[in-house]
C-alpha cells in the first residue's frame, strides 16, 4: 500500500508531524515502511503560462512557445507534442539544476533561441506520468505564474510505501491509514463532508430497479447518472502515478482514485447493459453460491461482486449513462468461495480478499465529490441499496487480562481511548471490564488477544519493559537433545579427521537415483510441484548430492575433497531416516615437503581408518548393498555391534570417470545405529596376561571374518582378544594360505601357568580344525 | 550449521528441550492447527511443496510445536530446529533452509509479552554482541499480539547502509503470544504462552557476512575451509 503525505493530510492534520516521526510511528504500529521517498523539486522551476505556441520553422516536431514565467516572458522551444493543449506548465528556467546534474542554459535549437525547458514529470524526479509534458491545473492549488513549482505541498510530497500484513485490509486505503495514524498520534480525523447535489430531481426509482433474490451476503449501493463530459485533473494523474496505480481513461482513473482514497470498491457500468424490454434499468444480483454474487443484466452475468466485471459492461469516457456500484462482501466468505471456482479475478480482488471498506455511502459520496470537480455530470436522486444485516462482533475485555498478556499494567481509560480512536464502540460492563464492539472494517478482530495486539501496537512495544519469566524448573534433557549432542560429537570427530561438513537439499533427481539403482519414492507419493527437474524428488541417499559437490570442487581445482553430511533420506513410502555419509576424493593429504608435493591418493585403508575415527569400532564383511556407486571388489558392509548399518566402498570406476573426478571412496551409514548406547563395565583382571601366536593353513577362499565368527562361538573366559597379524600365500601352498592369529589370554583369578595356556590353545586349534578345516603350519 | 549450534546451545543452557518432527507433513499440522485455515490469505506468504497424495513439505518448524503440544502436557519449554521448505530460489531464498522455533507454555496469565521481550533481547545480544533490539508489531496467524524483531545494523552501526536498505535496522525474527485458536486446536485450556521463530541461514549470512545464501548448500570447500 502506497500513501502520500499530502493525501493523508486530507483526512488528518500532519502539519506538526515530521517525516521522521511519521516513519517511526508507522513502524511502531505495525505498518512497516518499505520505503519513504521525499520528493524535492529543483529550484528555479516555476509555474509558467503559455502565451503563444507556434510550429518551429525548421523542425516538424518542435514548437516555439512564448511563456510567462513571472519574471518576464521567455521564448522556449519544446519538443513535446502535447504542449499545444497546455496553458499552465512547469518551466525550468535558466540556471535550474535538474536531476542528473542537468543544468538549464541558454540554447539555440535549429536556429531558434530557447531560454529554459518545459518539463515532464520524470525530468523533475517525479514518478513517470507518461508521454509529454505536465499540463497543470488548479487541483494542486492556485496557479501563480512565477511561483516555485516545489512550493506546492501536493508536488513536493512524500511517498511512503507500507508493507501491510495480511490481516490489515482496513489499511488498504488512504482513509484507513489515516485512521490508524489518528489513534497512534492522538490527532483527530478531519471530517469529510460532501452533500451531493442531485441535479436531476427525478428519483432513481423512476428509471431503475433492483431485483434481488432473498438471501444475499453482499452489500450493494447503486447510483445513476448521466455524463456530458469528463476531464481528469493533474492531481489525480500525479497521485495515481505516485502510488503506482494504473487506470486506462479518465473515468477509470477517477474510480481508481476514489477507491484508493476510501477503500470502497467502486465500479461503473454502462447502464444500457441493464436496460430491459420494458425499457427500465433492471439490476439483478443473484447469489449463485455462498460468497459468489453475480450481477445480472438482461440475463447476462455482467460482474461478480468483489471478483471481476465483464468488459462489455464497463463504462468508459464516452459512456453517457452511468450506473455506479459500490459493493462490500465479507472477505473470508469471498476468498473461500473463489478458491473453489475458476473465476478470473481482477486487480480489485486484492482489496476485497483482504477486506474492503463497508462504508459504501462514504465511497459513493467521495466519488461524487471527485466527479463534480472534473466533469459535467447529472445524478438522479437517491440510490438503490441492498444491505445485509450484519452483526458487529463484541469482545468482552477484562483489563487485568490485557495487562497479564502484555506483562505491564495498562489503565482502563487508556484502553478505552485507544479503542475508540480505532473505531470501536465501548460499553462499560462494570469494574475493569468493558465490551468492545468491533467495527465492520476490522473483520480480523475476534477475541481478547486481538484487542491486546491493538493496545500493544498503539502504546508501542518499545514502551513495554522486558521481564524475565519465572518458571517452575525441571530437567528438559530428552532423547532429541541427546541425539543432537551425539550428532555434534560425530561432526567434531569427522572434522578432526579432515572432513568438511556439507549441507545439501533433501531433494534429488528421480532419473539419477534410478540410474544408480537407489530406491525412489512411490510414484503416487511423489512431489507434485518440484522447483526444478534436478530437484524433483526426495533423496534416498546423500551420496549423489555429495558426489555433485565433489565434482563442483574439482572444477574449482581442489585436489583433496573430504566431505560428510548428516541428514534425512526417504524410503519408498516417504518414511524418513537419518544417515551419515562420507566421500573422500583425490589426495589423502595436502601437498607438503614431507610428501615431496606428491601425496598419496586416498585408498581403502586410509578411508577405513578415517571412518573408524568418526564412528568408533566396526567390522567389515563382504558388501551386500547393491547400487551403481559401489565398486565390484573394493567394498564392504559396515557392522557395528553385530548389526549391518551401512557400507563403504571405492566409487565405481565408470561413475568416477563419468563425473570426471579423481579416485574416490564413499560410505553411508544409518545414524540411528551409531547412537551411543549404555555401557556396563566388565571386571578387569589383576593378573598378567600372555600373547600367543598361532599360524594355520586354510583354504584361500576363507576370509578372516569367517574364522573370527568361529572363534566368537567359543565360550572361553580366558580368551580376551584375537586378531590376525599375518596372511601369506605362495605357489607351494597352492589353493591354501597361511594365517597367523595373535591371541591374548588372561585369567581373572590367577597367574597363568604354561599348562593353562596350552589347554586354551589346544581348544582353539581343535575348533579351527573341525570348523575351518585348518592345519597347523 | 555452526550458527545453528550456537543458537541451540543458548536455549539448551536455559533449559529448553530440543524437539523434532517429520519433514513431510500434513495440512493439519502445518496450517490448520496453526490458525491458517484453507484459503486464508496468509497462506499466500508461503509457497508450499506438495505431494501427489496431498502431503506437503513443512514450510516452517511450527508443526513441531503442534506435535509436541499434542503429545505432552504443559508446562512446555522447547525449541525445534530443522529444515523447512519453500518454493523459492534466488540470492536470498533457497528451496530448503533451516529454522529454529521456540515455544513456552504455562498457566494462564503467567506468560506475557514482556517475558518474550526479555528473552529475545538477551538472545540477540548473545548472538550479535552489543546491538540495539527493536520490536515492531506485525501479524502471524498463530500469534496474537505478534511482532517482528530488528537489530541495529551490525554493518553500519545503525547509520544506514546497503545491507540494511539505509534503515539502520535488520529484521531477524518473528514472535508473539500464542493465538488462542492454536491452543484450541491442540485441546489446551487455561494456558498462556509465547512463540518465536528465526531463519538460521539469515543469522549465518549476517554473522559471517556471506553474500549469497545459495552458496551454503553447494559444499564449496573454499567457503567451508574458512569455518574450520
Amino acid at each position: 500500500m502506497i500513501v502520500t503525505r499530502s493525501w493523508l493530510n486530507e483526512f488528518i492534520d500532519l502539519s506538526k508531524v515530521s517525516n521522521k516521526k511519521l516513519y517511526k510511528t508507522f513502524n511502531s504500529i505495525g505498518l512497516e515502511v518499505d520505503s519513504l521517498i521525499q520528493i524535492e523539486i529543483a529550484k528555479k522551476v516555476v509555474i509558467g503560462k503559455i502565451i503563444s505556441c507556434e510550429k518551429h520553422p525548421d523542425a516538424d516536431k518542435l514548437n516555439v512557445c512564448k511563456i510567462d514565467v513571472g519574471s518576464g516572458i521567455r521564448q522556449i522551444v519544446c519538443g513535446a507534442a502535447n504542449v499545444v493543449d497546455a496553458e499552465y506548465v512547469a518551466v525550468a528556467t535558466i540556471g535550474a539544476v535538474l536531476p542528473g546534474n542537468f543544468v538549464i542554459k541558454h540554447a539555440k535549437l535549429r536556429g531558434v533561441e530557447s531560454e529554459g525547458m518545459v518539463c515532464a514529470a520524470s525530468e523533475l524526479g517525479l514518478p513517470d506520468m507518461g508521454k509529454g509534458i505536465m499540463i497543470l491545473d488548479e487541483s494542486i492549488g492556485e496557479l501563480e505564474v512565477g511561483r516555485e513549482f516545489g512550493s506546492y505541498e501536493k508536488i513536493e510530497d512524500t511517498i511512503i510505501e507500507l508493507e501491510l500484513t495480511a490481516n490489515r485490509g482496513d489499511c488498504l486505503s488512504i482513509y484507513g491509514v489515516a485512521r490508524d495514524l489518528s489513534a497512534a498520534l492522538d490527532i483527530d480525523m478531519k471530517p469529510f463532508e460532501y452533500k451531493q447535489e442531485d441535479k436531476i430531481k427525478l428519483g432513481i426509482a423512476r428509471e431503475a430497479e433492483l431485483r434481488n433474490s432473498a438471501k444475499m451476503d453482499a452489500d450493494l449501493h447503486y447510483k445513476l447518472a448521466t455524463l456530458e463530459s469528463i476531464s481528469k485533473s493533474f492531481l489525480v494523474q500525479l497521485r495515481l502515478a505516485m502510488v503506482n496505480v494504473e487506470a486506462e481513461g479518465k473515468l477509470a482513473s477517477i474510480l481508481a482514485y476514489a477507491t484508493h482514497t476510501t477503500g470502497v470498491i467502486l465500479r461503473a457500468y454502462d447502464s444500457r447493459t441493464f436496460r430491459n424490454g420494458r425499457n427500465k434499468i433492471s439490476v439483478n444480483p443473484v447469489a449463485k453460491a455462498k460468497g459468489i454474487i453475480e450481477i445480472i443484466g438482461k440475463e447476462k452475468v455482467l460482474s461478480v461482486v468483489g471478483v471481476n466485471q465483464q468488459e462489455e459492461a464497463m463504462a468508459n469516457d464516452e459512456t453517457k449513462n452511468l450506473l455506479i456500484e459500490a459493493s462490500y462482501i465479507n472477505s473470508d466468505t469471498l476468498v473461500e468461495a473463489v478458491s473453489t471456482t475458476s473465476l478470473k479475478t481482477d486487480t480489485l480482488y486484492y482489496k476485497t480478499s483482504r477486506g474492503s471498506n463497508p462504508d459504501l455511502d462514504f465511497g459513493l459520496a467521495f466519488f461524487g465529490y471527485m466527479m463534480k470537480n472534473q466533469s459535467d455530470v447529472s445524478c438522479y436522486e437517491g440510490s438503490l441499496n441492498v444491505n445485509v444485516e450484519r452483526e458487529n462482533e463484541t469482545v468482552i475485555v477484562d483489563v487485568n487480562e490485557i495487562s497479564s498478556i502484555i506483562g505491564m499494567d495498562v489503565e482502563i481509560g487508556k484502553i478505552v481511548m485507544i479503542l475508540q480512536k480505532l473505531g470501536f464502540e465501548i460499553n462499560s460492563m462494570g469494574h475493569e471490564v468493558i465490551a468492545a464492539i468491533v467495527p465492520l472494517f476490522r473483520h480480523d478482530i475476534k477475541h481478547i488477544q486481538d484487542i491486546a495486539e491493538e493496545i500493544v501496537r498503539i502504546i508501542g512495544i518499545n514502551n513495554i519493559p522486558a521481564k524475565p519469566l519465572a518458571f517452575a524448573e525441571k530437567p528438559r534433557l530428552n532423547d532429541t537433545t541427546e541425539r543432537y549432542r551425539a550428532k555434534k560429537e560425530f561432526k567434531n570427530r569427522a572434522v578432526g579427521v579432515s572432513f568438511y561438513e556439507n549441507v545439501s537439499y533433501v531433494f534429488s533427481e528421480r532419473a539419477l537415483l534410478e540410474t544408480y539403482g537407489f530406491s525412489t519414492i512411490d510414484e503416487t507419493l511423489e512431489l507434485a510441484n518440484p522447483i526444478a527437474e534436478e530437484l524433483n524428488t526426495l533423496r534416498s541417499t546423500i551420496l549423489v548430492n555429495l558426489l555433485n559437490a565433489v565434482k563442483r570442487n574439482v572444477s574449482y581445482s581442489k585436489k583433496s575433497i573430504p566431505l560428510f553430511e548428516i541428514g534425512a533420506v526417504f524410503g519408498t513410502k516417504r518414511e524418513q531416516k537419518e544417515v551419515i555419509s562420507f566421500v573422500f576424493s583425490g589426495q589423502v593429504e595436502g601437498e607438503n615437503v614431507r610428501n615431496a608435493g606428491k601425496p598419496q591418493t586416498i585408498d581403502f585403508t586410509s578411508f577405513t581408518q578415517k571412518i573408524g575415527a568418526v564412528i568408533g569400532a566396526f567390522e567389515l564383511v563382504p558388501c551386500t548393498y547393491d547400487n551403481g556407486l559401489i565398486h565390484p571388489y573394493q567394498s564392504a558392509n559396515i557392522i557395528v555391534e553385530g548389526k549391518v548399518c551401512g557400507f563403504l566402498s571405492k566409487l565405481h570406476p565408470t561413475v568416477q570417470e563419468n563425473l570426471g573426478i579423481p579416485e574416490t571412496f564413499i560410505a553411508e551409514l544409518d545414524f540411528d545405529n551409531l547412537l551411543p548406547k549404555h555401557i556396563n563395565a566388565t571386571p578387569i583382571s589383576k593378573f598378567q596376561g600372555v600373547y600367543k601366536d598361532l599360524s594355520i593353513v586354510i583354504d584361500k577362499s576363507l576370509n578372516y571374518y569367517e574364522v573370527a565368527k568361529v572363534l566368537n562361538t567359543m565360550e572361553l573366559s580366558m580368551l580376551k582378544d584375537a586378531y590376525p597379524v599375518d596372511i601369506y600365500q605362495d605357489e607351494k601352498l597352492g589353493d591354501k594360505k597361511s594365517l597367523t592369529i595373535r591371541f591374548f589370554i588372561q585369567s581373572m583369578s590367577k597367574t597363568l601357568e604354561d599348562s593353562d595356556i596350552e589347554t586354551v590353545m589346544g581348544q582353539i586349534m581343535n575348533l579351527l580344525q573341525s570348523e575351518c578345516n585348518a592345519e597347523l603350519r | 550449521m555452526e550458527t545453528m549450534d550456537k543458537i541451540i546451545d543458548y536455549f539448551v543452557a536455559l533449559n529448553f528441550a530440543v524437539e523434532s518432527g517429520p519433514m513431510v507433513e500434513d495440512d493439519f499440522h502445518n496450517f490448520e492447527a496453526l490458525n491458517l485455515p484453507k484459503y486464508h490469505p496468509a497462506r499466500d506468504m508461503q509457497d508450499t511443496f506438495y505431494f501427489k497424495d496431498g502431503g506437503l513439505l513443512r514450510t516452517h518448524t511450527s508443526p513441531v510445536q503442534i506435535r509436541t503440544m499434542l503429545e505432552t502436557k504443559p508446562p512446555i519449554r522447547m525449541i525445534a530446529p530443522g529444515s523447512v521448505f519453500r518454493r523459492d530460489y534466488d540470492i536470498t531464498h533457497t528451496p530448503m533452509f533451516h529454522q529454529v522455533e521456540g515455544l513456552v507454555v504455562d498457566d494462564k496469565g503467567k506468560v506475557s509479552f514482556a517475558n518474550l521481550k526479555s528473552i529475545l533481547t538477551d538472545f540477540l545480544q548473545y548472538m550479535f554482541g552489543d546491538v540495539e533490539v527493536r520490536f515492531r508489531p506485525s501479524f502471524f496467524p498463530f500469534t496474537e499480539p505478534s511482532a517482528e524483531v530488528d537489530i541495529s545494523c551490525i554493518f553500519c552501526g545503525g547509520q544506514g547502509c546497503r545491507v540494511c536498505s539505509h534503515t539502520g535496522w535488520l529484521e531477524v525474527l518473528g514472535c508473539g503470544i500464542v493465538d488462542p485458536n492454536v491452543f484450541k486446536a491442540v485441546g489446551y485450556e487455561d494456558v498462556s504462552g509465547y512463540a518465536f521463530g528465526l531463519g538460521v541461514e539469515r543469522f549465518a549470512m549476517l554473522m559471517h557476512k556471506i553474500p549469497d545464501l545459495r552458496s551454503l548448500f553447494e559444499g564449496d570447500i573454499r567457503l567451508l575451509e574458512q569455518f574450520r
